[in-house]
């Protein structure tokens, strides 16, 4: 493998004035936090995981507050639309739940998180195909960088590189459970909502 | 090699009809396949096509209305088989992954029958293409890190480097420089003749690909790149399309093509590491079994000659997908600044290939090097996967 970090959330100089492209590029990110899960073992997968579910949660979260709302007004259609998705969020909600509630060592972790894996992948096209499009077809500039910059204020929520000196799971207790982070990102989201 | 096609007979081609049901392949797991069962894949869907198109250009060529229904006949088998083929690609991998995969074969695919190719002037020119599909590769993974912040490395697998090969600014020749000269037919190790239908139906349907995919794009670099690249595939349809003698017969031809699918369906059965892909290439080996017979037959009743006359006495060695990476670090080395003239190569940028370059570029720089730039400011890096060190060419190295 290359010697070049992986990029992740908001690491690169993209100036992300549209919000299509920034959240296909967190899907690719999420990607990469999957595929760095599965290869490593012990605490390191552990971290790797707990940031995998932090980035999962923040993006879902923008998503339900910024972007499906949008959709629903903005097309014919958009409502069934929204409808398909969020019912793609809420199974990958429950499978991750489940994952959770196991330890990363666990036999039954790796093939659950591959299920997860594929669940989330053909939403993140789905959503790319069936709903961005249109989005991008039927707003202009200034709403797409508005959009942009309350999903980058969620993107800040949640960091996706492990804290040097505490690659343990310590780290991300500190930040509080997942239903605190969704809450204190919809509240992110609503205020660069509001500024912008 | 004891596996003669001649010699086995293979489903009756009234038996070879699939419904439904039989066509609804499930597809192969993105993430965690053998990258090498992506490119057969993508080769066989190439080859398939290529398969289709002849024959329909074959019937319009074709005044017999009973010769047009038997070939209209093993056409739509041709069709079904292209058709479970292709969809063995998955529905969640996007264009630009599906891209990547193309030029991992375009790359080991013509990097192998490079190696392997008896004739030195063939060779050659298999050996000038594949500098230009490893091009083609790194300006596309750069771009696929721009889109999806994914590299390109988690589908080529480290199988495949992804670094500069010849650039791609200088791939734009005048097209008369495309035109090669032909094996010729009747003393050329048969070999030669799988080789250059293989290349020219996998560098065809790359063509197609990008042509019809490259506006899905909404990033104006992304459009960009798809009809730079898109031209190019141009170009190399016609520099291997020529290397075929056009003094073969239609039917001669015909048998060409049946016999390339055998072997080829053959090579994919013998490596094949996924146990479902690997039976769909056993099946379809029994169906292109009796394509072949059927090919056979016409060419004797129209040019009343033997198909043992033109094809190989025994099935060549099976072609494989395996890394090429010292063979590709070799040509680097060797044979990066090399343009065509005429049917030939050389060394120095004359006035046809200037005119051209100036004609095309209009003074500007391509989408090739503009995607490089828009990933740097992005970034501050190129992305490469140098698995095997250094670039070969000190010019081609990361400053």
């Amino acid at each position: 493998m290359s010697e070049l970090h992986t990029p992740q959330a908001g690491d690169d100089h993209a100036p992300d004035l549209d919000v299509v492209g920034l959240l296909m590029r967190q899907h690719g990110d999420i990607r990469n936090l999957f595929d760095e899960v599965e290869q490593s073992k012990g605490d390191e997968r552990r971290d790797a995981f707990h940031r995998l579910v932090r980035l999962l949660a923040v993006h879902e979260t923008a998503e339900e507050e910024v972007v499906h709302p949008f959709a629903r007004r903005a097309f014919e259609g958009g409502e069934q639309v929204v409808e398909d998705r969020l019912a793609e969020e809420r199974a990958a909600k429950e499978t991750l739940s489940a994952l959770d509630d196991l330890d990363t060592d666990d036999p039954e972790f790796l093939p659950k998180l591959r299920a997860l894996r594929t669940d989330v992948q053909e939403h993140a096209r789905a959503e790319e195909r069936y709903e961005f499009t249109h989005i991008r077809r039927s707003t202009d500039v200034t709403n797409l960088a508005t959009m942009a910059k309350a999903v980058k204020a969620a993107e800040a929520m949640a960091p996706t590189r492990p804290h040097p000196g505490v690659e343990s799971a310590a780290a991300n207790v500190a930040l509080g459970p997942v239903a605190a982070l969704m809450d204190r990102t919809k509240d992110a989201v609503r205020k660069a909502m509001k500024n912008g | 090699m004891t596996f003669n096609p001649l010699e086995q007979r293979g489903i009756p081609l009234d038996r070879q009809l699939r419904s439904w049901r039989e066509l609804n392949v499930p597809p192969i797991d993105p993430d965690r396949c053998d990258p090498y069962t992506r490119c057969r894949i993508i080769t066989m869907n190439g080859i398939e096509v290529e398969a289709i198109m002849f024959s329909h250009q074959l019937a319009r060529n074709t005044v017999d209305p009973e010769v047009k229904r038997q070939l209209a006949r093993t056409r739509y088998i041709e069709a079904q088989q292209q058709k479970v083929v292709n969809w063995l690609l998955p529905g969640v991998s996007s264009v630009l992954e599906t891209t990547i995969a193309y030029e991992q074969v375009a790359v080991d695919l013509t990097g192998w029958v490079a190696r392997m190719e008896p004739d030195p002037y063939l060779k050659q020119a298999y050996e000038f293409g594949v500098l230009e599909d490893f091009d083609h590769l790194y300006r596309y993974a750069n771009l696929y890190e721009m889109i999806e912040h994914r590299k390109a490395e988690s589908i080529v697998d480290n199988l495949t480097e992804v670094m500069p090969g010849r650039p791609t600014r200088f791939h734009h020749r005048d097209p008369v420089d495309n035109v090669r000269d032909p094996y010729d037919k009747d003393t050329t190790n048969p070999l030669s003749k799988l080789h250059a239908l293989t290349i020219m139906s996998a560098e065809q349907q790359t063509m197609n690909f990008y042509m019809n995919v490259g506006p899905q794009y909404m990033e104006p670099i992304a459009r960009q790149l798809y009809q730079e690249i898109g031209l190019i595939e141009e170009e190399h349809v016609t520099h291997y399309e020529s290397l075929v003698d056009p003094g073969e017969t239609w039917w001669e031809q015909l048998v060409n093509h049946e016999y390339n699918e055998c072997y080829l369906y053959y090579s994919f059965m013998e490596q094949e590491s996924d146990p479902k892909v690997k039976a769909i290439w056993e099946l379809h080996l029994n169906m292109e079994l009796e394509h072949l017979h059927i090919a056979c037959d016409l060419m004797r009743r129209h040019d009343g000659r033997e198909p043992q006359e033109v094809l190989a006495p025994e099935l060549p060695n099976v072609l494989t997908f395996e890394p090429n990476k010292q063979y590709l670090r070799h040509l680097l080395d060797t044979q990066m600044d090399l343009t065509t003239l005429g049917a030939g190569y050389v060394r120095e940028a004359h006035e046809r290939f200037e005119k051209m370059q100036e004609q095309i570029h209009g003074g500007e720089e391509p989408p090739s090097d503009r995607v490089m730039a828009e990933h740097d400011e992005m970034f501050g890096r190129e992305y490469r996967v140098q698995s095997e060190g250094e670039h070969p060419d000190p010019a081609m190295r990361e400053k």
